[in-house]
């Protein structure tokens, strides 16, 4: 089995971009492949804790699921401290990183990136 | 690892955050390689007469010559940048190429990433 590595830089809230990307990682988990994602610039929301959208998805709640199966979701600490989230507001077993350790890691260990942005 | 960027360097966060990315793979250790690809209104981040205190921003132009001082490669499709701003000053170190040198170095790479 391999391993994808999902790049997204959609907010939760600004189109169905994290949604499909949601998606995605539960299509390739399914299958048995290992998944990690990394948000970049307004895709860090996706792990903001206490996400509750009325009439959409909850990526949040996704996410907090998912991670329990095994899906490895990090987002770009720069990122997240010029939005004003900070470390203990983050979904449990999602982590704020950074792109030279963690998504460094994450593509070099990757068989397919797919960037998922507009 | 090859990053493909497309959009201009002020306006939008892409460009600032692909050469960022860039950097980031390029200091990491951890990938074999990490190189650049200017094409589009992308190519315009390769112009040596940026001034972005003009507008309070970061500078792309650094981000680049960061990678190139790292032994990092930056490419840029030259006729996208002549057809934009005509035969304009390039930061030095930056190779310009072809289309068709553009198709060959994506085909090149196993992972891209666009911006």
């Amino acid at each position: 089995m391999g391993t994808l590595c999902i790049q997204l830089r959609s907010g939760t809230m600004m189109n169905m971009d994290s949604n499909v990307a949601v998606k995605l990682a539960k299509a390739a988990m399914d299958k048995g492949h290992k998944v990690t994602m990394f948000g970049y610039g307004e895709a860090v929301t996706l792990i903001k804790d206490g996400q509750d959208p009325k009439r959409f998805p909850n990526v949040g709640k996704e996410i907090s699921k998912m991670t329990a199966e095994g899906l490895e979701v990090v987002v770009c600490e720069t990122c997240c401290v010029a939005r004003g989230i900070h470390r203990g507001e983050e979904i449990r077993g999602t982590k704020i990183g950074s792109l030279t350790n963690d998504f460094s890691r994450m593509a070099a260990e990757a068989d397919r990136l797919v960037t998922i942005a507009r | 690892m090859l990053v493909l960027i497309t959009r201009p360097p002020y306006g939008l966060e892409e460009a600032f955050a692909g050469a960022r990315l860039a950097l980031g793979g390029k200091v990491s250790g951890v990938m074999d390689e990490t190189s650049v690809l200017l094409i589009g209104d992308g190519t315009l981040n390769a112009l040596e007469a940026q001034n972005p205190a003009a507008v309070a921003m970061p500078s792309n132009l650094e981000a680049l010559q960061d990678i190139l001082d790292l032994d990092g490669q930056v490419f840029c499709v030259e006729p996208d940048l002549r057809e934009r701003v005509g035969d304009m000053k390039v930061l030095d170190g930056i190779k310009m190429i072809s289309w068709d040198e553009a198709r060959e170095i994506v085909n090149a790479h196993q992972l891209v990433t666009t911006f």
